[in-house]
């Protein structure tokens, strides 16, 4: 263990390196390329590999070649280069490539405000790529988060067989923290499943019906890695049985193991009259607001999700239990609310969209909820 | 225990360095959380510049980003303390870089620690680059933030090579105010 003064960026790429990534395609830019620009340098001295493409087209194709030929691959990018990153990704997720995207959020759309912070992205993480399937997306609130979920995020890939995203945003990026560097000692790192050489042509010796070993390109292995839809073999078959069975099985491998992949924090919620939803960056100024309410003794507690998606509604509904009513402050125009207010019926749900190019500051939390109480 | 520090002047007099020499010696020779954020404006000289400090002794005390209450602030040039005087507190320790800033203005109970950090760099160093130094020491004489080895560890390890010492140099002699 050591401790470093870095940036959540930073933080992120130095948990990617410690999760054991060998690989980093990107193409620069506002706020992710300092991310990058730390790699170019850093990776190599780990064994690795960092190249820049032409464009974020290039780049997450190129995670996704070095992922089948055996490496732990990731790129970074904000909101305009993940728009042009959505086809390979849904590549990627029909494919079952394990690699894992940073979104540093950056105030959309399109080019928007290069260097503020929004949490505009949110449904764009999840929603972008067409066609049916789940996707994980975790969101730190710190730099220390930064280094700890990117870990995370590279073994829900490597054992889910799936593409993680981390999502991060312009404030998050540039705040320089304290953080553990945690050892090798200290992490568990999980590697991609791969079949048993004797089976070499044949998918069925797989221990899960979800999560197919991975036949690795140059290991013996007959791999066909096929976009269309496929059967266990890799073979395009267009009919309703192997359709149902490959999107049912590409949403369920995500979903039945959401119970694993949630990942929620409370904080001041034993008692609590009231409930405060926030997540990634606003979480903090939303934890400064709550505390700043308690001080008058109303009795408000702070949620706070840490995987995004998918949406944490077992862990949200058990501590709403007893409050009156649910605060969801976000740094959009109130996306995350509809989710917990889907979640949350019968209970009452107030969305406080507090767009704000810095994060809004907990007074203007303060005054929001003071409006409802 | 959570405090918080502001540092504004214009860019090119080393705000952001200063921040991150302190931030750096923080995080690693003691054992309190910090966060930094760093404000700036596109042109390298002669825009605004800022940092955000805050240090607490449990992460979870770090909520907010930016400081609003400032208990200890440094102000370099006049434009910078106007703007930002409303983020610092009554009774807090605010240095000031007299050279530029002649008449505090601001209505407000302020311990006021004030020398002419540029002038000195100037004169005892050699080159007013290292007015930044010259304030951290004198801030660190006056509030023991940190231990004055850790600041001495953090320029070997944050400042490049060739500046590393002229830096401790004149961080010593803020020592001395």
């Amino acid at each position: 263990m050591r401790t470093e003064f870095i940036t959540t960026n930073i933080a992120i790429a130095e948990g990617a390196i410690m999760a054991g990534m060998k690989f980093y395609a990107g193409y620069p830019i506002t706020p992710a390329s300092d991310l990058f620009e730390y790699l170019a340098e850093r990776l190599p001295q780990a064994g690795g590999l960092t190249v820049q493409f032409e464009d974020e087209i290039a780049s997450i194709n190129a995670v996704i070649g070095a992922s089948w030929a055996g490496a732990k691959s990731m790129t970074a990018t904000s909101g305009p280069g993940f728009s042009l990153m959505v086809e390979g990704l849904g590549f990627a997720i029909i494919t079952e490539t394990p690699l894992v995207v940073v979104d540093i959020m950056r105030a959309g759309p399109s080019t928007g405000v290069p260097t503020k912070a929004t949490q505009s992205d949110v449904y764009q993480v999840r929603f972008a790529p067409h066609g049916i399937y789940s996707i994980p997306v975790l969101i730190p609130w710190s730099a220390q988060e930064g280094f700890d979920l990117a870990i995370r995020a590279f073994n829900i890939a490597e054992a889910l067989r799936t593409p993680v995203i981390i999502l991060s945003d312009a404030v998050l990026a540039h705040a320089w923290e304290k953080v553990r560097i945690k050892d090798l000692t200290e992490i568990k790192v999980i590697d991609r499943e791969m079949p048993q050489l004797k089976n070499k042509n044949s998918w069925l010796n797989q221990k899960s019906d979800l999560v197919p070993p991975m036949k690795v390109f140059g290991r013996g292995y007959g791999a066909k890695v096929e976009s269309l839809i496929h059967d266990e073999r890799g073979w395009y078959i267009p009919n309703n049985e192997t359709y149902r069975k490959l999107v049912w099985r590409l949403v369920r491998k995500i979903e039945d193991k959401a119970r694993f992949l949630w990942d929620s924090v409370t904080y001041l919620t034993e008692d609590s009259d009231y409930l405060v939803y926030a997540y990634g960056s606003v979480a903090r100024p939303a934890y400064a607001a709550v505390k700043e309410l308690r001080k008058e003794s109303i009795r408000i507690g702070l949620f706070r999700p840490r995987t995004l998606w998918p949406f944490d509604y077992f862990n949200l509904k058990k501590a709403s239990m007893k409050v009156k009513k649910v605060f969801v402050v976000e740094n959009n125009e109130g996306k995350i609310f509809r989710e917990v207010q889907r979640h949350l019926r019968g209970k009452e749900v107030i969305p406080l969209p507090l767009i704000d190019l810095e994060v809004p500051p907990p007074e203007d939390i303060v005054d929001s909820i003071r409006e409802w109480l | 225990m959570r405090k918080e520090f502001l540092a504004a002047g214009r860019g090119g007099q080393g705000i952001l360095l200063l921040g991150h020499v302190l931030g750096h010696a923080v995080a690693k020779y003691t054992k309190f959380y910090v966060t930094v954020t760093e404000s700036y404006d596109a042109e390298t000289r002669g825009g605004d510049s800022k940092i955000d400090f805050i240090i607490a002794d449990k992460p979870e005390e770090l909520d907010y980003f930016k400081v609003r209450n400032s208990d200890v602030a440094l102000f370099m040039y006049p434009e910078q303390l106007v703007k930002y005087e409303r983020l610092v507190k009554d009774n807090a320790i605010v240095f000031i870089d007299n050279y530029f800033i002649k008449e505090v203005r601001a209505n407000r109970k302020w311990l006021i620690k004030e020398a002419p950090y540029t002038q000195i760099a100037e004169e005892k160093i050699g080159t007013h680059v290292v007015a930044n130094m010259i304030a951290l020491g004198h801030i660190i004489k006056v509030t023991k933030l940190v231990p004055v080895e850790a600041i001495i560890k953090s320029i070997k390890e944050v400042v490049r090579k060739k500046w590393i010492y002229i830096d401790i140099k004149a961080f010593q002699k803020g020592l001395t105010l």
